[in-house]
């Protein structure tokens, strides 16, 4: 039997936009194909959150040997370890180039799945004060969109996935549609009310909210709290679209899934002024051939996105296809993170946790949401947690003997509270994607180059961060109050947005307010790569939100004929 | 809970079948466990010394000792099959200068010493202000190494520790356990 190359939709990139896009179409009754570059995970064989450190060669300090050759940037990220690093691309097959004064780290995962296997899981719904910051400070382009049009569809994705978290009523950070919420440690529980106390309402520390179910869901089992999400989860407690999307996405019997395939180029229909398909390339065969379909959606992670377009060249767009604004692969963003502070905890020696908590607190932004920061525009949300030391702080404590031995053993230590700001970085239209003149992977596809720069915004923010911290922490009664500074380049946080920003007009940016490409009508594009501006909330579940909307209303123009 | 209890509880959720058969195999700590050889090993004096060391800072009581749960083993592993060539030999350096303090202060190689002597070696060393100039450098090294291979050591997480791989719930605010026995005496101990 010949493979069918013919589909209703093609969605490129299986994580987590790109399994929404696939339920949202396949339920709505289009047989679609979805392409993942990588190779394909088998759950039951693949996922390693269970592997105790014992049965591991290295005791989780990973293979530093193998990790330094053939993940030499992967291994900049915490989830590429001993065990994870199966879940990141191979840097030498998958080359990527910056300027030698613009270091970026591009993070990836290239198999089912994608990134939503080792994501973050952090949930947070952005509000009208994010979509309408670019248009009154200037910086950027106005959002196409607002709260109220992504509001139901926030609710829609979260109410199939399953989020914890806590309602506050807070206008900046909008609750949701929260399963029972994850428990704080005695210590974060009497921090929150002190900190709410000394900023008077203002800084509210509650906890965090995250795409792990604290119940059944679903058809998907609640946490068992085992720890290490970032490796898989046999029992799909947090979301991957590997166990929730493309699973309701096969039962529509609409799904059609090719792993192990690299999407070379969006090809372009010049006579009916749309895209055809895309050809792709066998990743173990090397052979190329072309699928077509009457809808194409673009989910291949913001950056990948950007540099298929401009690998996509023809005579109407010779700068990459959908690029009549010339605005594509521009303002790329990254969340500026990692600065805050650290103190200890006196007192609480009575109290333990059990259970591995793979979630923290987070401190909602309080910068620029009433009174106007002197420093920067816009704003963070801070996010940290606190524990007790145990066994591990024998690596450098003083002390030898039967003694020494019994208090690692049954003393915990004392308990220990920090966070970090996440900080929402200006568009900026010098920071960009573009393609590498000479290097290609292993495909023979051009490598993308990258240049971003943190800017004096971003700089001011950090230090606020530290010392807004700080006296958080002082205000808790924690002594041994330390700052720190982070030196994470842009890319690090592995918020990658913009390049192919929504916009109000054609001629500003690449995508309508449906995420329909302005210049190519049957192109959608719902990665992160369609982010004008970058907020501070952690943002897979916007795309999440954006994909099912952009999916309902590219099924309605289909319905109406005008596409 | 077992995991094939997970398995077999989830049963739908993990029917995405078609993806594939088990791959990989993990480079398992079994290799050494079970005898096999480490790349480039340390010597046979060097292993003494590490596991003189060890057994000082973690011995034996009612719950094993380092060398109990093949510690020095780890250590080898860490540092002939992992360290860059220039850690490498920093560290096999930094064991010389060791030895060399014990013999200066005891007049015999640390593994030789009587239990007595070891402890004053070590407090010798911890009583160090700088912890990058040698021999403190490598010791406090060395003694990571010790912590994190003995509590990570399948009986230590699994008889002594009772890790729980799956909880099956997160409490934030429960009590510390009611202790099992009191701490048996001997031996110094000096918090930070």
């Amino acid at each position: 039997m010949r493979e069918q190359t013919s589909f209703d939709a093609i969605v490129v990139g299986s994580g987590i936009s790109g399994g929404w896009a696939a339920k949202e179409l396949t339920e709505h009754g289009l047989k679609t194909l979805v392409l993942e570059a990588g190779g394909p995970v088998d759950p039951n064989a693949d996922y390693v959150e269970h592997v105790q450190p014992w049965a591991m060669h290295f005791r989780g300090f990973g293979d530093r040997k193998a990790l330094e050759r053939d993940y030499p940037v992967q291994r900049g990220c915490y989830a590429c370890d001993e065990v994870g690093h199966k879940f990141f691309v191979n840097d030498n097959e998958n080359p990527y180039t910056n300027p030698a004064d613009a270091p970026f780290k591009w993070f990836r995962g290239r198999q089912l799945g994608g990134r939503s296997i080792t994501w973050g899981r952090q949930v947070y719904r952005w509000s009208d004060l994010d979509f309408e910051a670019n248009a009154k400070d200037g910086n950027g382009n106005d959002w196409p969109i607002r709260y109220k049009d992504i509001a139901p569809w926030y609710s829609h994705v979260e109410r199939f996935i399953g989020i914890t978290g806590a309602r506050e009523g807070l206008s900046q950070l909008p609750d949701g549609e929260f399963l029972p919420a994850m428990q704080m440690t005695a210590v974060e529980t009497d921090a929150r009310a002190k900190i709410l106390k000394a900023f008077g309402g203002e800084r509210v520390m509650t906890i965090g909210r995250a795409a792990i179910l604290t119940k059944n869901h679903n058809g998907r089992l609640a946490c068992h709290y085992c720890g290490p999400c970032e490796r898989g989860c046999i029992t799909h407690s947090y979301f991957t679209s590997l166990g929730s999307t493309l699973p309701a996405a096969q039962k529509t019997g609409n799904l059609t899934v090719r792993p192990n395939s690299v999407v070379a180029e969006v090809v372009y229909d010049e006579k009916l002024g749309r895209a055809r398909g895309v050809r792709v390339i066998d990743a173990n065969t090397m052979e190329s051939r072309e699928y077509t379909a009457r809808i194409v959606f673009l989910c291949a992670s913001t950056i990948e996105s950007v540099r298929l377009l401009l690998n996509s060249k023809s005579a109407r767009f010779a700068d990459g296809l959908a690029n009549g604004s010339g605005t594509l692969g521009k303002y790329l963003m990254d969340h500026h993170y990692g600065s805050g502070a650290s103190g200890t905890v006196p007192g609480f020696t009575d109290k333990r946790t059990i259970g591995r908590r793979p979630n923290g607190i987070y401190i909602a932004r309080f910068r620029n949401v009433k009174a106007t920061h002197p420093d920067f525009l816009r704003g963070y949300g801070m996010q940290g947690g606190s524990g007790r030391g145990g066994w591990g702080r024998g690596s450098s404590m003083p002390g030898y003997g039967a003694a020494f031995k019994d208090s690692l053993i049954n003393d915990l230590g004392p308990w220990s509270l920090s966070a970090s700001g996440w900080g929402e970085t200006l568009p900026n239209e010098n920071n960009t994607v573009t393609l590498d003149p000479t290097v290609k992977d292993k495909w023979g596809i051009p490598a993308a180059r990258i240049e971003v720069r943190w800017r004096d915004n971003e700089r001011a923010m950090d230090r606020d961060m530290m010392t807004a911290m700080a006296e958080m922490l002082e205000a808790a009664g924690c002594t041994n109050v330390r700052t720190h500074r982070s030196n994470n380049p842009p890319g690090h946080c592995i918020h990658e947005m913009g390049g192919a920003r929504m916009s109000k007009t054609s001629n500003e940016g690449v995508l309508n307010r449906w995420n329909q490409a302005w210049d190519v009508k049957n192109l959608f594009i719902t990665d992160g790569s369609c982010m004008a501006s970058c907020a501070c909330q952690n943002p897979s579940i916007t795309y999440m939100a954006l994909t099912a909307r952009a999916a309902s209303n590219a099924v309605e123009l289909m319905k109406r004929r005008e596409l | 809970m077992e995991r094939r209890d997970l398995l077999r509880a989830t049963g739908a959720a993990a029917a995405l079948s078609f993806f594939g058969a088990p791959r990989d195999a993990l480079a398992m700590w079994s290799r050494v466990a079970h005898g096999g050889a480490i790349l480039g090993g340390l010597s046979e004096q060097q292993l003494a010394l590490i596991g003189a060391v060890a057994d000082t800072i973690l011995p034996r009581t009612d719950t094993p000792s380092a060398t109990d749960v093949g510690v020095p083993a780890f250590v080898d592993v860490v540092v002939s099959e992992n360290d860059s060539d220039e850690d490498r030999a920093a560290f096999v350096a930094g064991l010389d200068l060791i030895e060399a303090r014990a013999k200066n202060a005891a007049g015999n190689a640390f593994a030789q010493l009587e239990p007595s002597a070891r402890a004053s070696v070590i407090e010798s060393i911890e009583a160090e202000a700088d912890r990058r100039a040698e021999p403190a450098r490598t010791y406090w090294r060395l003694k990571g190494l010790i912590v994190h291979g003995y509590f990570t050591s399948e009986p230590v997480m699994k008889e002594v520790l009772k890790v729980e791989v799956m909880p099956g719930r997160f409490e934030g605010s429960a009590p510390m356990p009611v202790r099992a026995s009191t701490p048996p005496g001997g031996g110094a101990h000096r918090h930070a």
